[in-house]
């Protein structure tokens, strides 16, 4: 396949000629993702689609591959006022917010200003650092349900750690999870019409207060995490707006939280469904967790895709593009491309070969997988240690009911043998681990602090 | 066998090392992954076999 700047496009009827309806804002894309996944690989693994206003579906993963690498022909770029190119970012439809979501709206060399910036807090060497601090809130969080026999995996568990972590990784305060999890986690799921937006809006301006205030008192009084390195952070040669700055800590707040927890809740309920399985990954865990992980990432693509928009005349991966027109990469649709996945439909824990792209793929990959990773292992182990034989409420269980921006759970309750409480519960672990955080300086970069958190 | 990661491809994607860890070294400030210079230990061909197959990027070769 090639990728190239052409000089003459070929008419809109012709360029145009591989259609398909395609609407993932739609419970209808939800209940037959499998078919209509099927039906655009087999057909049209590059479709034009009219829906919202018009715009490229890739669902191939050879054409998501070489469209998502192809950053000099394909923008991430969303320009609000008009001041570059008016481009829309990375969501379709635009929503109407008026502000870019941080880096990954953004095109170098901004985007690689930002990266860079928080590479030394994300990295695999820095994250390892956490997993101490991490089993100490998955521990608790089980404490508050292991003796009643009874937990929501979502709400007890899966909402709960991400958030956590993520807010100790910026230099929040830890006990702040619970003014910005709810916002994120119903923020993503409930439609604009819903009753309950009034009570997500006042949630949202909640935690819009309290990122400025943090970004404020961290300015006056500097203490480690991202945030401190967003404040200081120079991007083309000068300190962005604080407005600029508010979107890049919320893109990675909303990368941090809900992504993992529909990863999480949704692997445990298929290995609640596949019990045998589930005690195969037990006891084959030192050579099963990996492969598992990764499988679980590509048939369940916790963000299943991702906007963009052409910025020249080009061909890639065989389509002839013009320069403004709207593209999705689907990473849901091409992680179940057969051609590269065997029996794509069918989760298997020693997958091999698995080249998925729920992360994304190229100069955006998603900058938080290390963190995502990690978490999801220490959740998972944890669940099959303490609550080995838990059964999941298929009555309960409740499922987003769109997956057009994070393939989700409301909620996942289950049931198992209560069992015992194994120190402190979450409130005061929370409040232990703080003063670790703070006497460590836990959140600064690899670059100053090499060792692992000690919780004594 | 010999094997490279493109440095311009590789996205710090971590399979790589996740697979064949006596083979790949990720960078800890940015994840990027070096492989092992010279001669793969035969032992570790198969892994690092798998850990080509696998790179999202298709950012590591076999040095012929």
């Amino acid at each position: 396949m090639s990728t190239e700047p052409i000089a003459d496009v070929t008419d809109d009827a012709e360029r145009k000629k591989n259609r398909f309806q395609f609407d993932r804002h739609t419970p209808e894309y939800r209940e037959r993702f499998t078919d209509i996944t099927g039906e655009m690989l087999g057909k049209c693994p590059v479709a034009w689609s009219d829906t919202y206003g018009g715009h490229w579906v890739a669902a191939g993963h050879p054409e998501v591959f070489e469209l998502a690498r192809s950053a000099e022909y394909v923008s991430n770029d969303h320009d609000p006022n008009n001041e570059r190119r008016g481009y829309k970012g990375i969501s379709i439809p635009t929503p109407n917010v008026g502000f870019r979501g941080g880096f990954l709206e953004m095109d170098p060399p901004e985007q690689r200003h930002y990266r860079q910036a928080l590479n030394p807090y994300l990295s695999p060497a820095a994250v390892a650092r956490w997993m101490p601090l991490v089993d100490e809130v998955v521990r608790a969080s089980l404490n508050e349900k292991i003796e009643t026999g009874e937990i929501d995996f979502v709400d007890d568990l899966a909402n709960v750690v991400p958030a956590v972590l993520t807010l100790a990784m910026l230099g929040v305060p830890l006990k702040n999870w619970d003014i910005y999890v709810e916002p994120v986690h119903a923020g993503v799921y409930t439609p604009p019409n819903s009753p309950d937006i009034a009570r997500i809006q006042q949630g949202r301006i909640a935690m819009r207060e309290d990122m400025l205030r943090q970004l404020a008192e961290i300015r006056a009084n500097p203490r480690p995490g991202m945030i401190d390195a967003l404040a200081r952070a120079e991007i083309n040669g000068t300190t962005p707006p604080d407005g600029e700055l508010l979107g890049v800590i919320a893109l990675l707040i909303g990368g941090g939280f809900d992504t993992t927890t529909a990863l999480t809740s949704h692997a445990l309920e298929w290995l609640s469904q596949n019990p045998d399985q589930r005690a195969r990954l037990s006891a084959e865990r030192d050579t099963l967790l990996d492969p598992a992980t990764e499988e679980f990432l590509r048939y369940y693509t916790p963000a299943p895709g991702d906007g963009r928009t052409i910025t020249a005349d080009c061909e890639i991966a065989g389509q002839q593009f013009k320069e403004g027109e709207r593209l999705w990469l689907s990473w849901a649709m091409s992680n179940r491309d057969p051609a590269v996945f065997p029996n794509p439909n069918e989760i298997d824990l020693a997958r091999t070969g698995n080249r998925h792209h729920s992360f994304g793929l190229g100069i955006h990959r998603c900058i938080g997988s290390n963190v995502a990773r990690m978490v999801f292992k220490r959740m998972l182990v944890a669940v099959l240690d303490r609550t080995p034989d838990y059964v999941c409420d298929p009555a309960g269980a409740e499922h987003y009911q769109t997956i057009g921006v994070i393939q989700g759970m409301k909620h996942l309750p289950a049931t198992f043998a209560p069992g015992e409480r194994i120190g402190d519960g979450l409130d005061e672990t929370i409040a232990r681990l703080q003063v670790v955080v703070d006497e460590q300086r836990l959140a600064e970069p690899i670059t100053v602090r090499k060792g692992a958190a000690e919780i004594s | 066998m010999k094997v490279h990661v493109d440095r311009e491809r590789c996205q710090g994607h971590t399979l790589c090392a996740m697979i064949a860890p006596d083979v790949f070294t990720l960078d800890d400030v940015d994840g990027h992954s070096s492989a092992l210079d010279g001669e793969i230990p035969a032992d570790q061909e198969a892994k690092a076999a798998e850990a080509i197959r696998s790179c999202p990027e298709q950012a590591i070769s076999i040095i012929p």
